[in-house]
């Protein structure tokens, strides 16, 4: 179980470090040790050492892992909520209502989305409820066209005729017998959905879009880190390496339990 | 000598014992069939010893004098080449789709190292197995042909290199019960014309009967019993094989008494169903047109048809899960709405089962619920115990133990599945079963059984019945009146020994003859 689910494990090790870290420093993520900016590692109370503004480098990655990965479960609910509802719409109701739903969502995948997205940020503002909202609003036509193809499929089962003849009123059935089986390949889905929120989520970061000083995240950690790499190389290595190590680990697990349902 | 022989082959998969101890011969311009339920270990009994399954032989495999048993890979090959073709069962899957009809047959006739064959001689091949316009054929696709012409092509192939044994793996179960019998009669021509040998695998012993002159009965991976067809049938010896073939539905056995009717119950005038066509095609499919039936109390009427003839799509719109064009349906004579527009009440008069028992059971549900859900629907008036106990009640009537309530349906058998099915079918007291191919997706035992117990509910429920089938034989045990429909329309109708004694048109003759 443990060597199976190797990717897991330490993706559930990460998310443990990451809650529980912050209680037993002595740091927290935006407080300014005057004493020891640009500390290298293990030096004084600073395991990581400290950036250059003088901020303990653990505490910042604990936080900035925890802002990442909240913004991406957040936006894959969002993703998860819309792209069930939209696809099961359409492909429960089928007919002229699919045609035009789904042609809906194939406009969307054509315009640059994430253009729309730094536009968004750009005239309200920035604010993490606004890229919740903003990632999820792209990430929910994959869940959509998936939902919808495994609603389709299911809907002519005689299970869901012998419902219908049972008097099983029509959003009971979606409910009761169409969506549990399609819980488990929407899972899978949002497995996968949660990697691609953690990229988006960095890379706006990264291009100071995302989330705002003093809080940070896995993509502003890198840009500054970026910013002084060759001062402080591990400034740059420590997110950088964590990001890859839970993207990678996610796809994995995800592309397992897609396998698995499909 | 024997152009094929198994002595004691034994076959695992992963180290799980599959099949054991089976010996047989095939002898050249003879067939040997091999007939089993799902399950027995006829088909992996039948490919194994050419290297198509994972399995793991030992015993003795001699084919055309060379023991085959230590093979390699390439010897394999060899003999797979150059001495045997084959006949899978789904012949859409067994064809490349992206190959002309052409293409695959000139491949096939080339495995053997022949040189490259004319257009003429390929189209002679199409011609040999009953094709017609075999030039025009030869470019097609084989998602063009219909499912008795792809299998014509699929034997074409399987013979173009000419080789001694043709291995058949249930070759006409995918097809229409019409087409069996031309299929049967086309490999019997075949195998006298070129002395070839026959290994036929079926589950079906009556459609093989006729044409098999040895006969293997196996039951859980071992022979039952074997012998000459002619007296295996005539005289079986074991038990099973003896249950086997008193199951199967004949026409020559005695009609059965049915229950007396009633009062007129389900009337249907013209109905007419109307598809619009699929893709980006213009027009409409007319899949029913202007049927009229009419059911009475504790009647069976059986709707007969090959696949395509509309049956399936008339018998879901009387259940009103099924779209009907025009047309009406009258339910003790007030009209019925059709579907989505039907109250709760009315749906509880008509209740579907389906063919196949698994897909119809909601595989995340246990069997309780599954069972109870109609009463959930259509007696609201009762609190969850009660539907709890009328639950296990109807499990009874089924024949089922209590202890299934809590399953879940992945683990039960076809059997048990059809008569959960059943059970939730009859649960909250419908008049009328619309049964669609009930039967035919399962073994023939199980069958019989399934069977038996409709015409139980039949005379102690009272309840009426449309069985719809291809399979006139087994609509005979339960049937009064007999409707037949071709290409949507009903060609035939009458009481049901009528119909079988004097058939009027070519389709029901034909049908006739399959059962």
């Amino acid at each position: 179980m443990v060597t199976r689910h190797f990717p897991l494990v330490i993706i559930l090790v990460i998310v443990g470090l990451a809650l529980l870290l912050p209680l037993f420093l002595p740091w927290t993520y935006d407080q300014i040790d005057w004493n020891a900016v640009r500390a290298p590692a293990f030096s004084s109370s600073h395991i990581l050492g400290t950036d250059e503004l003088g901020r303990d480098r653990l505490a910042r990655l604990a936080s900035g892992t925890q802002i990442t990965l909240m913004v991406a479960m957040a936006a894959a609910l969002v993703s998860l909520l819309v792209g069930i509802a939209w696809g099961a719409t359409a492909g429960w109701v089928g007919g002229r209502v699919d045609e035009a739903m789904m042609r809906f969502v194939d406009g969307l995948y054509a315009l640059p989305f994430m253009f729309i997205v730094i536009l968004l940020m750009v005239v309200f503002g920035r604010s993490i409820l606004l890229v919740f909202i903003g990632i999820g609003l792209v990430e929910w036509l994959t869940m959509a066209r998936v939902v919808r193809g495994q609603v389709m499929s299911l809907k002519e089962r005689p299970f869901i005729l012998a419902a219908e003849a049972a008097g099983t009123p029509p959003l009971m059935i979606v409910i009761r017998h169409i969506l549990p089986n399609i819980a488990g390949v929407a899972l899978a889905y949002l497995m996968l959905t949660v990697p691609q929120v953690v990229m988006v989520e960095s890379f706006l970061s990264f291009l100071g879009l995302g989330v705002q000083e003093p809080l940070t995240s896995l993509g502003i950690l890198v840009k500054e880190g970026a910013d002084d790499m060759d001062m402080a190389p591990l400034g740059l290595l420590l997110p950088g390496g964590l990001l890859v190590v839970i993207l990678v680990c996610l796809t994995i697990e995800g592309e397992r339990l897609r396998d698995h349902f499909s | 000598m024997s152009l094929y022989s198994l002595r004691n082959l034994s076959i695992d998969i992963a180290g799980k014992p599959l099949v054991e101890n089976v010996s047989l011969d095939v002898e050249p311009g003879k067939c040997t069939a091999i007939i089993g339920a799902s399950g027995s270990g006829k088909s992996l009994t039948c490919l194994t010893p050419f290297g198509l399954t994972p399995g793991v032989t030992s015993g003795e495999i001699i084919l055309d004098g060379v023991n085959l048993t230590r093979a390699d890979r390439y010897q394999m090959r060899q003999a797979r080449s150059q001495h045997t073709g084959f006949v899978f069962q789904q012949p859409m899957t067994a064809l490349t789709p992206h190959l002309s009809v052409g293409s695959q047959l000139q491949e096939a006739a080339r495995q053997a190292g022949a040189s490259r064959l004319s257009r003429h001689e390929l189209a002679q091949m199409l011609a040999r197995v009953g094709l017609s316009r075999t030039d025009e054929r030869l470019d097609q696709f084989p998602h063009r042909l219909s499912g008795g012409e792809r299998q014509r092509v699929m034997i074409a192939a399987a013979i173009a290199h000419q080789p001694k044994l043709l291995v058949a793996d249930e070759p006409t179960s995918a097809l229409d019960a019409s087409l069996r019998a031309e299929i049967m009669d086309l490999l019997d021509e075949l195998r006298a014309e070129r002395n070839l040998g026959l290994l036929l695998v079926s589950h079906d012993l009556a459609s093989v009967a006729r044409h098999a002159d040895q006969l293997v009965v196996m039951e859980k991976g071992r022979v039952v019993e074997t012998g000459p067809a002619a007296s295996l049938i005539a005289k079986p010896r074991e038990d099973y094989t003896k249950r086997l073939i008193a199951a199967i539905p004949r026409l020559e056995e005695a009609a059965p008494t049915l229950p007396a009717v009633g009062d007129m119950l389900l009337t249907t005038r013209d109905v007419c169903i109307v598809f619009p066509r699929p893709g980006w095609r213009r027009g409409n499919i007319r899949a029913v047109s202007d049927v009229s039936i009419e059911v009475r109390e504790g009647e069976a009427l059986a709707i007969v048809g090959g696949s395509g003839s509309g049956k399936s799509t008339l018998g879901r719109a009387i259940a009103g899960i099924g779209a009907m064009t025009s047309g009406e349906i009258r339910w003790r004579n007030e009209i019925l709405p059709g579907r989505r527009k039907r109250t709760r009440e009315k749906y509880g008069h008509i209740q579907p089962v389906f063919q196949d028992p698994i897909a119809s059971l909601n595989p995340q549900w246990k069997v309780i619920d599954i069972i109870a859900e109609p009463l959930r629907n259509l007696r609201p008036e009762f609190s969850k115990a009660e539907r709890a106990r009328k639950a296990k009640a109807v499990l009874q009537e089924v024949d089922l133990s209590e202890d299934m309530l809590g399953r879940s349906p992945t683990s039960l058998s076809g059997g048990q599945a059809q008569r959960i099915a059943i059970a939730r079918a009859i649960i909250a007291k419908p008049e009328l079963l619309v049964l669609d191919e009930a039967t035919s997706a399962l073994d023939a035992l199980v069958g019989a059984e399934i069977l038996r117990l409709l015409s139980r509910l039949q005379r102690e429920n009272r309840l009426s019945l449309i069985f719809i089938t291809h399979d006139i034989a087994s609509a005979r045990r339960v049937c009064h009146r007999i409707a037949v429909l071709e290409e949507g329309r009903i060609v035939e109708t009458g009481a049901m020994e009528d119909v079988i004694a004097s058939p009027q048109q070519e389709i029901t003759q034909k049908l006739i003859a399959a059962s």
